[in-house]
């Protein structure tokens, strides 16, 4: 009898440890909303902007150097704990055009699927959950429940990317073009 | 003991649950944009991935173009290491 309660209590162990584990999946979504993540991203990308500034002076697709440099920027903020910031690190070549696939046919072939979930892993879901899988970064060939999760924090990083860029745009054009900024931040322009 | 560590095994080899997969996307359809007004009502998984998958692109989108208007404004702005302190601040 003693035995068998000691292993009642290292099977409630192990599972209390399984779920501490399973819960650490990945940072909240509301990190990336943070003051802190914001200003720390802030400065990151000032620099790296400023390094792309100095290479490529009169480049065309320096646009998309200014992108990548800001997805690198993001990735690092993620501090690797997700996918799509490990595949972004990894890989410079960021898909982000969708390709034209072949116009909606039959239903690709569905893998069969075990477990209790086969209800919510209908074909329309399959084939919506790959084309997120698409969309985020690094996720191309991962399962259902991890595509939503990475889904899931990549959309606060990007909203955050978003609003922390718009801000830069927006004072560094508020000042105008072609001179130096101290001139010009005595005038306060809220954003 | 082995009986419990295959046991144990066997549960971590992610069988996901229906429960896990609607908890999974109803914290998606939290984070899409007009999830304020429809938080009551859960929304079908498939409305909720195509959502998503628009959203996610519109967002690429924007960053397309916020990159490109940096990418023009940072050519004719000059900025020192000072303005960008001052920078910094600013945007908080």
């Amino acid at each position: 009898m003693a035995i068998s309660n000691s292993e009642g209590d290292s099977a409630a162990k192990e599972r209390e440890r399984k779920r501490k584990r399973s819960a650490e999946v990945g940072p909240s979504p509301s990190k990336w909303r943070t003051v802190s993540e914001r200003t720390l991203y802030s400065s990151k990308l000032l620099e790296a902007l400023r390094r792309v500034r100095g290479t490529a002076p009169a480049d065309p697709p320096r646009s998309r150097a200014v992108r990548e440099a800001a997805d690198r920027v993001l990735a690092v903020a993620a501090r690797g704990r997700t996918r799509w910031s490990r595949a972004i690190l990894s890989s410079r070549a960021l898909k982000l055009k969708p390709r034209k696939r072949r116009p909606a046919g039959p239903a690709r072939s569905k893998k069969p699927l075990a477990g209790a979930a086969e209800m919510k892993r209908s074909p329309v879901l399959q084939r919506k959950a790959r084309v997120l899988g698409r969309l985020v970064p690094g996720c191309r060939k991962l399962s259902f429940p991890t595509i939503l999760e990475e889904a899931s924090d990549y959309i606060p990083a990007l909203e955050m990317q978003v609003r922390v860029m718009s801000a830069l745009a927006a004072m560094l054009s508020s000042s105008g073009a072609g001179a130096p900024l101290s001139d010009r931040l005595g005038s306060s322009q809220p954003f | 003991m082995s009986t419990r560590r295959s046991r144990s095994r066997r549960s971590s080899s992610s069988r996901i649950t229906d429960d896990q997969i609607i908890d999974l996307v109803s914290k998606l359809q939290a984070l899409l944009p007009e999830s304020h007004r429809r938080s009551t009502e859960r929304e079908s998984a498939a409305k909720v991935l195509q959502d998503t998958c628009n959203y996610i692109r519109s967002l690429h989108q924007e960053m397309d173009d916020l990159s490109e208007r940096l990418a023009e404004l940072l050519a004719t702005t000059e900025t020192t290491s000072d303005q960008a302190a001052i920078i910094r601040s600013l945007l908080m």
